[in-house]
């Protein structure tokens, strides 16, 4: 699994992650997930390329998330219509974190 | 550490280390290949991986062996799952109370609600010092038929 990270206009952070955000993969981009979140204020997390999502994976959206949120920041999340975002939404976190299908989307409710 | 034990099964054993868990994944991959839909393919790659996960992290030193074991039964997928851990029922497990905002909600604990949620059937027995689980997966086809 990997992580990078894009600042765009308007003080928004993308941040992609791609392949299997399992176990073995959320060790791997924990950190650096982390440190991305304490220091950006708009964060917009692209899942469009995650094939797969287990619990451990999740817990790395929502401790990002609530960095953010402490930091009187938003962090969004874009996920197409698919079994990640089955489990995201069986996990509750669709109540916690907005998840949009798109990437315009995302954007639009972070510039508002 | 494969061993086909019958036509339509296949048994993989793994060290308490979290480290198995790829070597787990890979194995549920090719065992799903053929004659499984993407959605079961998901649905055991997932529960499989909260299982053993659960095992190596809270099942305790004494969880030196977790056999898992894949079997297609006509239309549903059958998985077992044993170790000689901590005894742990995951079906008598409470589940998640919902948070009301991000500020309260928990971290953790989501693992087993997501096995209740995407398998058709978790049955749980302790026998001879060992805790078995069983996994069901009904494929939608088969479902509608039945």
């Amino acid at each position: 699994m990997d992580i990078s990270a894009d600042d765009l206009a308007g003080g928004i952070t993308k941040v992609v992650l791609r392949g299997r955000f399992d176990t073995t993969g959320a060790v791997v981009v924990e950190l650096p997930f982390n440190k991305i979140a304490t220091e950006k204020q708009k964060i917009v997390v692209d899942l469009s390329a995650v094939n797969f999502l287990a619990s451990y994976g999740i817990r790395v959206l929502l401790v990002a998330a609530k960095i953010v949120k402490s930091n009187s920041g938003s962090l969004v999340v874009v996920c197409p219509d698919n079994n990640v975002a089955k489990v995201l939404k069986t996990a509750g976190m669709d109540a916690l974190i907005p998840i949009y299908q798109t990437e315009a989307a995302a954007m639009a409710a972070l510039a508002s | 550490m494969i061993a086909m034990s019958n036509a339509g099964a296949s048994r993989l054993v793994l060290r308490n280390d979290v480290a198995e868990l790829e070597r787990l994944a890979g194995w549920i991959e090719g065992f799903t290949r053929q004659g499984t839909s993407p959605d079961v393919s998901f649905a055991v790659q997932l529960c499989l991986e909260e299982a053993v996960a659960n095992i190596i992290m809270y099942g305790g030193a004494d969880a030196s062996v977790i056999a898992v074991e894949l079997e297609r039964n006509y239309g549903t997928l059958v998985a077992r799952i044993e170790d000689n851990g901590r005894q742990f029922d995951p079906t008598r497990a409470p589940g998640p109370v919902p948070a009301a905002s991000l500020d309260e909600a928990k971290v953790g604990d989501l693992g087993i609600h997501l096995m209740r949620s995407f398998a058709n059937g978790m049955d749980y027995e302790r026998r001879d010092g060992r805790n078995r689980l069983t996994l069901r997966f009904v494929e939608p086809l088969a479902a509608s038929s039945e």
